[in-house]
């Protein structure tokens, strides 16, 4: 599902060149549940971004769903993000000017879907995380964890095969967190989701079927 | 409604919402409305005045005229009566109405000690309709007002009249000359700047002035095309025998100089509408730095770029197209009222109207549109190349910072 192998990546701050990964490798298969912990800086969010086809890599190759991100051009990878990623940011992300709803089905939009049944998943993923009668709020009137709960059904409403979270829970409170969680848990044992967690938080990791360390730019067993 | 529309009507929803967008965008709708507005009501004036203008002109200039060869050189002679027959023949064809056979050339007019050089112009059957005659029907010398006070002529006195070319006596050259009664007086608007002819009847001007230019004046039916009838003439007069001068290439100078008034004006006033795609520039990056995060994020979930520029190319539109749409309303409204009730008056003896017209013209709405889509075009593009150039992890940083 997910094969990546040799991903080196190196930023340029100021006159200053700093190197962030060092020949990542990681493979993962349908429904694997990994999670990337390790010390702030240490370059977890930059892999995140090149296993989503946000960033690039200045060597090594990314394979998602028998396909070569590092290989393939902007508008193309658009509709590979679109068909194939989830994510869930640590901001949400979530657009002020639209509603949950509204929110929730914004990929189906982009892909060009037609609008009922679009809407009834949406709908579906909001009763699923109990957020249904939420629906016609807009971001500003959720609450955090709320918040939190609709970037997830956003990021599921087209049910990509794959799942990237970075930091799902960094911002919520325990209790929100907890709910977050259970809601990941259950979308990946019913869906078969993989997913990728980038976190800070040992119970998140604990969750996780795998636990990796991202240090001094390479990846190692945590 | 399609996901680009959907955002750009959302995000146009929002402008109103922020305080610094909804004055910027406020300026822009006011200022598109202002250039447009201004734009058609200049162009109608310029259109309502030309419109007159030229009205005016074809009421004394013929439709087409033959400019007969090698009439200078001793008389037309043959081309003159080939030319006749030909354009005769053109009558019953293609829409000619009148034919009329002149003769200009130049000569002097004395009365005791004052002489006066002047244009001298033989008419065949009626002077031409671009001289202000009265009585069309007097068979003598009909001379211009100017000239008239400077000799001290009045209607029923007798004047001589000189030619330059002399004819041939049993007591050898002597200069041609012939005295004829005064029939008419006439006054026209347009002494200021064209000298004009002392008129007398053909057959009088050519025994006078056998040498002089000739030209037949044709008067076309109604319905009849002028650009048609000189290419018929064109194509089968033997350039050698006459030129054929339409209406509008006998006037091009006057036509170019009244298309440049006109592309000189646009140019002056479509700068309010570059002002007005300023501001609207200035809006549109402003609502792309307050949805910088947005768009990035919009961009993660799979919106390539092309439909991330067409969003704001889209709030470009939603942001011109009311205050142009206005502007342009207002422009022909106000055009139409001030023509219709000849608001704007002016001194009829300076202008060849009593009131400023205004003529709305389709092409002239058009240009005006074309215009504003071009600025404001330009306007949206900049900032729509920019939001489908944001890298959509820079973009979501900044949300944050």
């Amino acid at each position: 599902m997910i094969s990546v192998a040799g991903i080196t990546k190196a930023y340029r701050d100021g006159e200053v060149r700093r190197q962030v990964l060092r020949g990542v490798d990681l493979e993962l298969g349908p429904g694997d549940t990994v999670a990337i912990v390790g010390p702030s800086g240490s370059g977890k969010s930059t892999l995140l971004n090149i296993l989503g086809a946000l960033d690039t890599a200045d060597a090594g190759t990314v394979r998602i769903d028998g396909v070569d991100v590092s290989a393939s051009r902007p508008a193309a990878l658009a509709g590979f993000r679109n068909r194939s990623l989830g994510f869930v940011f640590q901001f949400h992300q979530l657009l002020p000017d639209f509603t949950a709803i509204e929110n929730v089905i914004m990929p189906g939009r982009i892909a060009g879907r037609s609008a009922a049944p679009l809407l009834a998943s949406g709908m579906e993923l909001l009763d699923q995380v109990g957020l249904g009668d939420r629906a016609a709020d807009f971001p500003q009137q959720l609450s955090g964890g709320e918040r939190q709960r609709v970037a997830i059904c956003r990021a599921l409403v087209l049910e990509p095969p794959v799942l990237l979270a970075d930091e799902p829970t960094g911002n919520l409170d325990t209790a929100s967190g907890e709910q977050v969680l259970e809601l990941l848990g259950g979308l990946r044992r019913r869906r078969g989701t993989t997913m990728v967690l980038v976190t800070h938080n040992p119970e998140v990791a604990r969750r996780c079927g795998r636990v990796v360390r991202l240090a001094g730019g390479r990846l190692t067993p945590a | 409604m399609g996901f680009v529309w959907h955002v750009a009507l959302r995000y146009f929803r929002s402008t109103r919402a922020d305080a610094h967008i909804r004055v910027l965008s406020s300026l822009t709708a006011g200022g598109l409305a202002v250039g447009t507005a201004a734009l058609v009501l200049a162009l109608a004036a310029l259109s309502g005045f030309q419109n007159h203008l030229l009205a005016d002109l074809s009421r004394h200039t013929p439709a087409l005229q033959l400019e007969l060869a090698g009439s200078g050189a001793g008389g037309a002679g043959d081309a003159t009566e080939e030319a006749v027959a030909l354009v005769a023949w053109a009558a019953a064809t293609h829409g000619v109405s009148a034919v009329q056979e002149l003769l200009y050339a130049r000569g002097w007019l004395a009365v005791g000690a004052s002489v006066e050089q002047v244009e001298v112009l033989g008419f065949e059957k009626a002077p031409p309709v671009w001289i202000p005659v009265e009585n069309r029907a007097a068979r003598g010398l009909i001379v211009p007002m100017a000239v008239a006070q400077k000799l001290g002529l009045a209607v029923g006195e007798t004047v001589r009249v000189f030619s330059p070319r002399p004819g041939l006596t049993p007591l050898g050259p002597r200069p041609r000359t012939r005295t004829l009664p005064v029939a008419g007086i006439y006054r026209s608007d347009r002494a200021d700047y064209e000298e004009l002819p002392v008129l007398l009847p053909l057959e009088e001007a050519a025994t006078l002035f056998a040498g002089g230019d000739r030209r037949l004046d044709v008067t076309l039916e109604p319905e009849a095309e002028p650009e048609q009838v000189a290419g018929f003439l064109r194509e089968t007069v033997d350039p050698a025998d006459a030129t054929v001068i339409g209406w509008r290439e006998a006037n091009r100078a006057l036509l170019f100089v009244l298309r440049l008034e006109k592309s000189l004006v646009f140019s002056a006033v479509v700068l309010i509408v570059a002002v007005a795609a300023f501001a609207l520039l200035a809006s549109l990056s402003l609502v792309l730095s307050s949805k910088r995060s947005e768009v990035g994020a919009l961009a993660a979930m799979g919106a390539p770029p092309a439909r991330l520029q067409r969003i704001f190319l889209a709030l470009g539109a939603l942001l011109s197209v009311g205050g142009a749409g206005l502007g342009g309303a207002l422009g022909a409204g106000v055009a139409a009222f001030l023509d219709r009730f000849r608001v704007i008056s002016l001194p009829p003896d300076v202008y060849i109207v009593e009131y400023v017209p205004f003529l709305v013209r389709g092409s002239d709405v058009l240009i005006v549109v074309a215009s504003t889509v071009v600025f404001t075009g330009a306007a949206s593009l900049l900032s729509a190349r920019k939001a489908s150039r944001l890298d959509p992890v820079e973009a979501m940083r900044s949300a944050r910072t």
